[in-house]
């Protein structure tokens, strides 16, 4: 989605020093999926923003500790996750995720393009849904992979997890994913997803 | 059922599909006020807690500081508040900083999970005090990321207890084993805070008072601190090994009031 590694770790390194330009960028460069991962974990758009706004600035006071050479990229995602973790914990929403993201989808919230609304179906929706019901680990894995095409080391250390249990934990969010869809939730024999 | 169920592939596919197209609200602009709210100099904070993970780098800095912990308090006072955060509280590092870093007024508090005052205690490696001052909290959160744990009584405003802009609380206690983390908690305070070395119950504290300021929570070798946030007047203080915090709008004595009533 975004991200050239060689401009990240000149853009980390300066803004290391104190060079506030230089962290804009990265804001710039990775706002967008800074702002969807922590909708993954949200279901909510301000939730999502504040989350999102929050994990930069704690990021920024954190570079001193960043390892020098490692990806900006997956440790940002690990903040972001982490704050949109914690301010749905403080709002005190117990809301389940998944009736959120059916209600912001029903209310417009999600404002899709007029081409995506155009071409949204039900089995997105059931998607959508069953994928706010799974655990937020579960849903991240997926998210990152599938959504945000990580690498592998990419996604172990924006999880946090050792990267040989990466693919078993993609495997079994997968599985998860699917016990938790509807029984007729199947592919047509045209290839196209059918609820 | 079984047999008309998506194979992997299927699904990654029917996932990546979803991908491209989910309907994601508008990405909002981020870098204007993420610019504005980083107005200080990140680095230095950070560094200082690296001493705290190296047990000799630690002992050779606290031989220099006192080696020279005269002389500077002799030059200039508000040295003696850098120095003192090694030897003073555990679990606390104190620090003058200015400017202060901008941060939003309101932000999460990261308390844990709510839970019964009977499950925090089972959790946590110490005994929880309750100060009679104020009795049974509203509610009680407890934290088992950090090592020995940590609880947090949370008392919602009341006479007498005026709302408190950055907890959304009237009183906030928190405990935990300082001895345990050394690092993990920092406070920053900027020109317009009052720092007080002080004893609570006869041992050890700091009484923080005036302009709000900034708490940073950092467990272990986490490379990002777990909070970061503006905190109101905060008496702070040892006891046994127990770090003990409470943090209100409420005057000195008010406060002293309390600790009164914990070990």
């Amino acid at each position: 989605m975004e991200g050239r590694p060689l401009d990240d770790l000149a853009l980390v390194e300066r803004a290391r020093t104190g060079d506030v330009n230089a962290y804009e960028a990265l804001v710039q460069q990775y706002q967008q999926l800074a702002f969807r991962v922590a909708y993954q974990v949200t279901g909510d758009a301000a939730d999502a923003e504040d989350a999102a706004q929050e994990a930069f600035v704690n990021a920024y006071y954190a570079l001193g500790r960043f390892r020098p050479g490692a990806p900006f990229k997956p440790w940002l995602c690990r903040i972001v996750a982490n704050e949109a973790r914690n301010r749905r914990m403080a709002a005190h929403r117990r809301t389940a995720l998944a009736e959120r993201a059916h209600r912001a989808q029903a209310s417009g919230e999600a404002a899709p393009s007029p081409e995506a609304a155009a071409e949204a179906d039900e089995f997105r929706a059931t998607l959508v849904k069953t994928l706010g019901a799974l655990r937020d680990d579960d849903r991240l894995i997926l998210a990152y992979r599938l959504f945000f095409d990580f690498s592998e080391a990419d996604m172990a250390e924006a999880l946090k997890v050792p990267k040989g249990t990466v693919k078993s934990r993609l495997s079994r969010a997968l599985t998860r994913l699917r016990d938790a869809l509807p029984a007729d939730f199947q592919v047509s024999s045209g290839g196209t997803i059918n609820g | 059922m079984a047999e008309s169920r998506l194979g992997d592939m299927e699904l990654e596919r029917a996932l990546r599909e979803l991908g491209s197209r989910y309907p994601y609200p508008p990405t909002p602009n981020l870098a204007v006020a993420v610019r504005r709210r980083i107005v200080a100099p990140p680095v230095a904070p950070v560094r200082r807690l690296t001493l705290w993970r190296d047990p000799r780098r630690l002992a050779l800095a606290a031989a220099v500081v006192l080696v020279l912990a005269g002389a500077a308090a002799l030059i200039n006072p508000t040295t003696r508040d850098a120095i003192a955060h090694f030897f003073h509280v555990r679990g606390v590092i104190v620090s003058r900083v200015s400017p202060l870093p901008s941060l939003s007024p309101v932000t999460p508090l990261n308390l844990g999970r709510r839970t019964t005052m009977a499950d925090a205690q089972s959790a946590v490696s110490f005994t929880i005090g309750v100060p009679a001052e104020l009795g049974a909290p509203d509610a009680v959160y407890i934290d088992s990321q950090v090592p020995g744990g940590e609880v947090a009584l949370a008392y919602t405003p009341r006479p007498g207890l005026p709302l408190v802009k950055q907890t959304g609380l009237g009183v906030l206690i928190t405990e935990f084993r300082g001895d345990l983390v050394p690092g993990f908690l920092t406070k920053e305070v900027g020109p317009s805070t009052t720092l007080e070395e002080t004893s609570v119950n006869g041992d050890p504290g700091w009484w923080v008072a005036g302009e709000p300021h900034l708490v940073i929570t950092r467990i272990g070798d986490m490379d990002y601190p777990v909070t970061l946030r503006m905190a109101a007047n905060t008496l702070i203080w040892e006891h046994g090994g127990v770090t003990y915090r409470i943090e209100s709008g409420l005057s000195r004595a008010d406060a002293f009031r309390i600790a009164a009533g914990l070990p």
